[in-house]
This record gives structure tokens, C-alpha cells and sequence, in this order.
């Protein structure tokens, strides 16, 4: 193809699915999970609580949560929901397990820093993403049931994945942060093109966040709350 | 004045109402004069008509795995059907679109009132055969009517392959599409060295650059023509909807704004039909309403795509 076909391609050109059915996954995989969802919002609300505990064991079983959110959130939606009707969604989703396995790993190998972190920030931050986010995809379709959840749908996940960024030391945090970035512009291009305004908070959301997690992280903090 | 209905003639005219609803080819007029009956076009060379309105599937199709949208789609489908269009387009490239088609066909037990169209959408020229396998599996149909090279891509190994199929029966007609103007030299150049039934092209009363070469080359080839993306995608209705028809609009045959766009394609001689997309029963009758009814001489075409210029 030469460089002016490629110039006569819009965005439009490559969404293949209308926003109604995208809004409706969020719906169905709700429905077929009910009641293992309310696994997802103690592991959101609990992981918080973990970090900010001293101690190796408590912070390893919070990030360790926080891989698994990206590795379900990844297999679950991304590919099962979202592959069907848009093919990038399924290479999303097997780097969304990639990055849950890279989570593992740091973890194992001494690359999530066990220093303090400044709580306040940090927990408030936290609880406007799982317990903010969530509302957008219902604020877009107008069903609760629509509600995206942290560890289901990528979006709060991912957010609240790139807060974690606090406590990842240098080298993994270089792998962890591409994946971030990625999906928040491949997100914030297709949420344009839906025309789905509500849901381009999130991948926004997300970029913030990454700031914000290397801001908080203990090395730079310069006084723990 | 009332009209006695006697249990004999109840039977036999609602024994005829079902057979019209059945096979509207029936009552076909090929010429597109009679108010009641579907506008059909001769596929040139051929001693076959297929109606001059067909669909895509293009995102409105793509529903996935979703059993309620699916049979919504599937609604859609039959009103399609039970209003007189039998051309249905597709791709590999649209996600789902296929295996929707292929349930929704199934519920509706239609795989004899469809003429499918598909394409072959695969840089690898030797995949031809067998990406048609895969998509007469998923739709469920035994084989299609109609197989295109979508965008030209690897066009010819596929066509080769594809003229090989057409002798061996596997396929009844082949072609080529392009869309959003894309590539027209190139096109052309195809459409006057080899033998195909159908090219497939974007045409509509804004984007009216195939009027120049493609379409006149069409006909002087005796090529077919379908006609993609009839409304821009949908943008002329967001654009030109809050207007008003204008008031000659009843001697078009056009009594809204869908009906406008497409008659204003299929008035078109060397057009055989044009395939809009759409998720929705209401947007299905309106479009379907084209298939019917007069249609715009070539002065009124001129003045239906002054009218919309000048909106
Ligand atoms: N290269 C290629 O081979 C190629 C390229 C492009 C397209 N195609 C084929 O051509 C087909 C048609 O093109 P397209 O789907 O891109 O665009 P289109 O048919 O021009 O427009 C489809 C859009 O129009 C809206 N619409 C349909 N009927 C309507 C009505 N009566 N009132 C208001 N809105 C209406 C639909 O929305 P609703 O769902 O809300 O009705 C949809 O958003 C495709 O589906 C595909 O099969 C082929």
C-alpha cells in the first residue's frame, strides 16, 4: 500500500465495533461472574491496607493480588469478552497476563521496594481509582450492571496497576511501565472514536497515575505521611 | 363499504400473502416501475436478477458472543429478508460479523433466500481456498455466490485461484472491492484486463468520484456493481438529517432521508445494488423502502446532489 492510501485511513477505519456493544461486555461478563465479583472489591479495598502494612509478607500478597487483577482482568475481558469483536484486544489481553507474570517476578526477585510509603497519598489515590473508575462505563450506558470493576475490566485495573508503580524498583519498572502507556493510548484512541467520552477519563486516568506512582514511590517521597 | 370475507377466500389470499412474504423474487419486477414489487437488477451477462438493495455487516454484525444483541441482529436480518433484500456482504475482516450471520441464518432457517457475498482478506495468496472454507463454515452456507478480493489485497493469486473455483463451481461469481476511493488507477486496470462479475465501490451523493471512470467502465465491461458505504458510514444522516427533504422529494419516489441516499445509488445505470449497514429493524424498513417505488430520472439524480450540496 503506498503512503497516500495510508493517509486516506481514518481511526474510524479500524474500530470495528459499535459502542453499544462494547458497553455491553462490561454487563455480561458482570452477569456471568455474579457473585465472584465481590472477590474483586475485597482484593480492591484490601490491597491498600497490605501495602501500607510493614513487612515483607503483607506487601508481597498485595502486589501478588495486584497480578493476578491484571492476569484475570487480561484472559477474562480482554480475551474472552473483547477478542471476539476486536482482534487487538486479544494481543492486549495476553499482555495484560505478561504483565501479571512480570508483577510475579519482580516480586520474587527483590523488585518491589519494601520502604514505606507515604499512606495518605497513596490510599487516597487508590480508593478514587477502584471506587471511582468502576462508575464511568455506567455513567456511558446508563446500567449499573455496566459498573467496571478493579481485577474484571482492564481500565480500572490497569489505573490502579499504574499506581503500583510506587513500589517496583528501576529495571522492572521499565518493563512494567510500555504495557501502561500502550493501552492507554490504544484505549483513549478507541474510546475517541466511540465517541465514548466518560470512558476516556480512564485512560487519562492511567497516565496520571504512572506520574503519580513514581511521585509517591519511597525513594523519592520526600516525607512519609 | 365493507367487504364480506368468506372462510374460502380467507384461505386463498392468505395462502398468497404467505407465498409473496416467502419469495418476494416471485413478484419481482426487473424493470423497477411497479410500486408493489422490489427494484431488481440483471447481473450484467447473466440470466439473473438480485435486488438492487442489499446490506453490510460491517460493525453492525460484530456483536461477538452476545445472545440478546445477537438475536436483535438476527430481527434485523429477517426484516431485511421479509422485505424483499436477499444480498448479503460480509468479510473475514468484520470480527464476528460471520459467525453472527451464520446463527442468525440458522434461527431463521434463511440459507436459501440469501445470496452471500464474502471476500478473501489475506495477504497470503495461497490461502485462498481455504479462507472461503472457513467463511462458508462460519455463515453455514455450502458455498457463496459471490467471493471478492477485499482492497485489492493480494489480488492476483487470489483472482487466479478464485477463476479456478468459478469453473469448478465452487463459487458462482467473483470480483474486487476498494472503498473510500482508494486506489481507482490501480482498480480500473483490473477491471479492464480481467473477467469479473462484480467490482465492489464506494458511491454516494457526495463521494461521486467513480461517476468519471469506474462506473462507466463498469458498464462498458458488463461488470456488476455494489455499491459500499451508501451513507458514508452514517455521517450523511448526521450531517443532512435535521434538513428537510426538499419538496419534489414525492416525485423521486422518496419519502425520507434514507431512501434519498439510496435511490440516488441505484438510479444509477450501471449500479446493481447497494449494500448499507445497519443495526436496527426501524433503519432496516426505512432503507428497505428504497427498494421500492419510483426512481429519480438522470435530471433529478442532478438536482437530488445539487440539493444535498448546496444543504
Ligand atoms: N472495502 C470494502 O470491501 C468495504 C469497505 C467499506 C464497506 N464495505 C461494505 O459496505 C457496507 C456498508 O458500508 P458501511 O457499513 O461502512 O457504511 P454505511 O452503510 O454507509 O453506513 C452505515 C451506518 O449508517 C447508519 N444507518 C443505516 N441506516 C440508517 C437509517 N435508515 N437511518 C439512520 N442511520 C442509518 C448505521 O447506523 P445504525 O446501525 O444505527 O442504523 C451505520 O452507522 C459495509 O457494512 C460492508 O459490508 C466494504
Amino acid at each position: 500500500m503506498s503512503g497516500a492510501d495510508w493517509l486516506s485511513y481514518s481511526l474510524q477505519d479500524f474500530v470495528m465495533f459499535g459502542p453499544q456493544v462494547f458497553l455491553r461486555l462490561f454487563v455480561r461478563i458482570n452477569q456471568d461472574l455474579w457473585p465472584w465479583q465481590v472477590l474483586a472489591v475485597v482484593a480492591a479495598i484490601g490491597i491498600p491496607v497490605l501495602l501500607l502494612r510493614q513487612g515483607r509478607n503483607a506487601r508481597r500478597l498485595a502486589v501478588g493480588l495486584i497480578a493476578v487483577a491484571w492476569a484475570v482482568s487480561g484472559y477474562g475481558f480482554l480475551v474472552g469478552y473483547f477478542g471476539p469483536i476486536n482482534w487487538p484486544a486479544v494481543w492486549f489481553g495476553w499482555a495484560f497476563v505478561a504483565q501479571g507474570v512480570l508483577l510475579a517476578a519482580a516480586m520474587f526477585s527483590g523488585g518491589v521496594r519494601e520502604a514505606a510509603l507515604p499512606s495518605g497519598r497513596f490510599v487516597a489515590l487508590w480508593l478514587i481509582v477502584v471506587c471511582g473508575l468502576p462508575w464511568l462505563a455506567v455513567a456511558e450506558s446508563g446500567q449499573w450492571q455496566a459498573l467496571a470493576l478493579f481485577g474484571i475490566a482492564p481500565g480500572t485495573t490497569a489505573a490502579a496497576g499504574a499506581l503500583i508503580v510506587a513500589v517496583i524498583t528501576g529495571p522492572w519498572r521499565w518493563l512494567y511501565l510500555p504495557l501502561l502507556v500502550l493501552w492507554s493510548l490504544f484505549s483513549a484512541a478507541m474510546f475517541w472514536v466511540l465517541q465514548a467520552w466518560w470512558l476516556l477519563v480512564a485512560p487519562v486516568a492511567t497516565l496520571f497515575l504512572v506520574g503519580a506512582g513514581s511521585w509517591l514511590s519511597p525513594r523519592t517521597a520526600q516525607s512519609p505521611d | 363499504m365493507a367487504n364480506r370475507i368468506t372462510r374460502r377466500k380467507f384461505l386463498i389470499s392468505s395462502g398468497l400473502a404467505g407465498i409473496a412474504l416467502k419469495s418476494p423474487m416471485l413478484f419481482a419486477n426487473t424493470s423497477g416501475n411497479a410500486a408493489s414489487s422490489p427494484i431488481m437488477r440483471r447481473i450484467p451477462g447473466m440470466d439473473e436478477s438480485i435486488p438492487a438493495i442489499g446490506m453490510g455487516t460491517w460493525i453492525t454484525f460484530n456483536v461477538g458472543g452476545d445472545t440478546q444483541l445477537v438475536q436483535q441482529r438476527t430481527r434485523v436480518l429477517k426484516t431485511f429478508f421479509d422485505l424483499g433484500g436477499t444480498v448479503v456482504d460480509g468479510s473475514p475482516m468484520y470480527g464476528s460479523a460471520a459467525d453472527v450471520m451464520g446463527e442468525a441464518l440458522d434461527s431463521l432457517d434463511a440459507h436459501d433466500r440469501i445470496f452471500a457475498a464474502t471476500k478473501i482478506w489475506t495477504g497470503d495468496e495461497s490461502e485462498t481456498r481455504a479462507e472461503a472454507a472457513r467463511s462458508s463454515r462460519r455463515w453455514g452456507v455450502e458455498r457463496f455466490d459471490l467471493l471478492q478480493v477485499h482492497n485489492l489485497l493480494g489480488w492476483q493469486g487470489h483472482l487466479e485461484t478464485l477463476k479456478q473455483m468459478k469453473a469448478n463451481g465452487e463459487v458462482r461469481y467473483i470480483g474486487i472491492t476498494t472503498s473510500h476511493g482508494r486506489r481507482h488507477r490501480e482498480f480500473a486496470q483490473i477491471m479492464e484486463r480481467e473477467s469479473l462479475d462484480f467490482v465492489q465501490l464506494t458511491y454516494n451523493v457526495l463521494d461521486h468520484e467513480v461517476e468519471d471512470r469506474l462506473l462507466p467502465l463498469a458498464q462498458e465491461r458488463g461488470i456488476g456493481v455494489i455499491v459500499n458505504r451508501p451513507f458514508q458510514g452514517g455521517s450523511l444522516f448526521r450531517r443532512f438529517q435535521s434538513e428537510p427533504l426538499p419538496n419534489w422529494a414525492g416525485e423521486v419516489g422518496v419519502s425520507n432521508w434514507a431512501e434519498f441516499f439510496l435511490k440516488y445509488i441505484i438510479s444509477h445505470p450501471a449500479v446493481t445494488c447497494a449494500i448499507p449497514a445497519t443495526s436496527k429493524v426501524e433503519h432496516m424498513k426505512e432503507n428497505m423502502g428504497a427498494l421500492y417505488g419510483a426512481l429519480p430520472n438522470a435530471g433529478q439524480r442532478q438536482r437530488m446532489a445539487d440539493y444535498v450540496r448546496s444543504l
